[in-house]
């Protein structure tokens, strides 16, 4: 066992390691016609959806990554693949030096999984039993435990409600027990899909606080998925965007501002009530002096603009900002929908 | 961004390897403290107030003894039931009732009924947890406290129609009827399983297939089976395995089959039944692990 354990310890310093990752779903077709009820039932049409097409990627040790994409781009397919719920069709996985889905027993050993809205909560019993039945499945330490669960009560907030009744709690309440329950084996990369969806603003804000916190002291890898992109820029150094099943960006959150549109709003108060009229800046109202201005910070500067106006009135206010990163996304996707 | 050391990731990673040091002996001791926290979890749950605690057991006692009460006052009315006398149809009753019990102490939170777990997409929960999914069917189900409502009413009835036929119960015979109970209730789990695990590849179709399939046999387990024709016993005996659920194993266990060896077919039929469900369960393992679970149900899960 000792030798073991030595061999199979992964000296690499990426966790996560992605090749050539296919898979494929097979949806049945109906169609709504009464003269097609019978070869709907014996030989229904099959649409194949690629839900994963050559996926490949690298995670380093200690990242925090953002796996993002619009709906059904084979975000929570990846998630399932990394937790040895699902097996690839074609490529390779490997997380931790191991493939997961055929060293699963030793693999969840060293991951936790959060999945929103799912709840590994006992639903009618206190926080507490739950944390307790985690140690005796995992087969946790008692001193070991008792560590990490005073980091997780203190750190999660966790004090108030831990003899609560699960059913009793409130979703933010629920989440962030769930977040300390997957990490009381300490794991060394934690999964995320979606854990805040349906969550308050403040429980939102403390959970993120919580993960950064996780990756800063603890240099936990986690990989998460979200459609927040705020919650996402906030928290990861990384973005890796699916689209369709394959990788359509990697790369921080500046370049993928820079590389896909740097759109900012202008504000402008001048003296007159007609709008200036601009070149390579998109008016997007007037109210009173007030005007403003959408433009791409890529193709056109801000001093340039305000030379244009200038020149056809009198500037008394300006100000810009960039567009928020949500509708960066949601400019993106409308892309690829084209 | 690389902030543990090396060190720190070898002496975690190895760590973890000997949590999950999985020899026999280990793995028993592991099976032992699972038990032991899912009974703790079913006494927290009984004991939340007393209203629950009393409300709960009197309602299954009474789901349970009326499941039986029909035959035995058929057996009163008619002093018997054809080649059965009362003592023996109630000790028959008493097999069942202990069948029934088991299953409902060993199996709770829908493992009996596989298929509610396979088909809201619960099986997830288990394949994230570090152990053998046999492991955590085989104990996440136990519920000695809640579960356990038929077990002495059904011990009762055994010791009483024991006593009335002066049966001299040797510790061979006591070993017989043990296994031959462990038997019958593993035919049972594995018929809801077989049909269960067609929920790994209909899902919404077959969520609710092992409660109704093991419903049936249930329902029917009580009836002496003796005076139907040979086709219908047969199929009784086989596809629909009614006959080893109580009615076999209780005139093997009496001395009423002739055979020497009729203590032994019920276990027989079980290990056979048992094998067949391991087998299809692991081809829809397979499966799942090809598709996973296209949608996810909490209800049921957990409460």
């Amino acid at each position: 066992m000792e030798e073991q354990a030595h061999s199979a310890i992964s000296h690499s310093d990426i966790v996560v390691d992605l090749s050539g990752v296919c898979k494929t779903f097979h949806q049945k077709q109906r169609s709504e016609r009464i003269r097609d009820i019978f070869s709907n039932l014996v030989r229904p049409q099959v649409r194949q959806v690629d839900a994963l097409k050559d996926v490949t990627l690298q995670i380093h040790r200690g990242e925090v990554v953002a796996y993002a994409g619009p709906n059904g781009a084979g975000k929570s397919t990846t998630i399932k693949i990394l937790s040895s719920l699902l097996t690839p069709d074609s490529g390779t996985v490997r997380v931790l030096g191991m493939d997961p889905k055929l060293e699963r027993i030793r693999y969840v050993n060293r991951i936790g999984v959060v999945f929103g809205q799912r709840t590994e909560l006992w639903w009618d019993q206190p926080v507490a039993a739950t944390f307790e039945w985690k140690r005796v499945v995992w087969n946790i330490p008692r001193d070991r435990f008792e560590k990490s669960l005073e980091f997780v009560k203190e750190v999660l907030g966790l004090h108030d409600y831990f003899n609560s009744l699960a059913r009793e709690l409130s979703l933010g309440q629920r989440m962030r027990a769930d977040m300390g329950l997957a990490l009381l084996h300490e794991p060394e990369i934690l999964f995320l899909d979606e854990p805040t969806i349906g969550v308050d603003v403040l429980a939102k804000r403390n959970m993120l606080d919580f993960v950064k916190e996780l990756n800063r002291t603890r240099g936990v890898t986690i990989v998460l998925t979200s459609h927040d992109m705020s919650e996402l820029e906030q928290l990861a150094g990384r973005m890796i965007m699916v689209d369709r099943g394959s990788i359509a960006f990697d790369g921080d959150f500046a370049t993928l501002r820079r590389q896909f549109t740097d759109r900012r709003h202008l504000y402008l108060e001048t003296d007159a009530s007609t709008a200036p009229v601009l070149s390579s800046a998109e008016l997007v109202r007037s109210d009173g002096n007030r005007h403003e201005f959408t433009f791409d910070a890529g193709v056109i500067g801000i001093s340039e603009i305000l030379e244009q106006v200038s020149a056809q009135t009198q500037v008394i206010d300006v100000e810009t900002h960039r567009v928020s990163i949500d509708d960066v996304i949601a400019d993106l996707y409308k892309q690829w929908n084209h | 961004m690389k902030n543990s050391s090396l060190t720190a990731v070898d002496a975690q990673f190895k760590h973890n390897l000997d949590l999950m040091n999985f020899e026999p002996l280990n793995k028993f001791n592991h099976l032992l403290r699972l038990w032991r926290v899912q009974g703790y979890l079913d006494l927290m749950w009984m004991t939340q107030d007393w209203k629950l605690f009393l409300t709960y057991y009197a309602s299954d006692l009474f789901l349970n003894i009326a499941a039986v009460t029909g035959v035995l006052f058929l057996a009163e009315r008619f002093d018997g039931i054809g080649v059965w006398t009362k003592p023996q149809v109630t000790f028959m009753l008493g097999y069942a009732m202990l069948v029934r019990g088991i299953m409902e102490t060993l199996f709770g939170y829908n493992i009996f009924s596989i298929s509610r777990r396979l088909g809201r997409g619960q099986l997830d929960h288990t394949l994230v947890q570090p152990h053998p999914v046999w492991m955590a069917l085989l104990t996440e189900g136990f519920m000695p406290f809640s579960g356990s409502a038929s077990i002495i009413p059904g011990l009762l009835l055994l010791l009483w129609s024991g006593t009335v036929l002066a049966l001299d119960p040797t510790i061979s015979w006591l070993f017989l009827a043990l296994l031959n109970v462990a038997a019958s209730a593993t035919i049972l789990l594995s018929f809801s399983f077989i049909w269960g695990s067609l929920a790994f590849w209909a899902p919404r179709a077959t969520e609710e297939i092992s409660s109704s399939a093991s419903g049936l046999l249930r329902t029917l387990m009580p009836f002496p089976l003796d005076g139907l024709s040979f086709a219908m016993l047969s199929g009784l005996m086989t596809f629909l395995p009614v006959g080893f659920l109580a009615w076999y194993p209780a005139r093997a266990l009496l001395g009423l089959e002739s055979d020497a060896w009729s203590e032994l077919l019920t276990p027989t039929v079980a290990a056979i039944f048992s094998i067949i469900a391991v087998w299809i369960f692991k081809q829809g393992l397979k499966a799942y692990g090809r598709t996973g679970s296209q949608r996810y149900l909490s209800f049921g899960h957990r409460r």
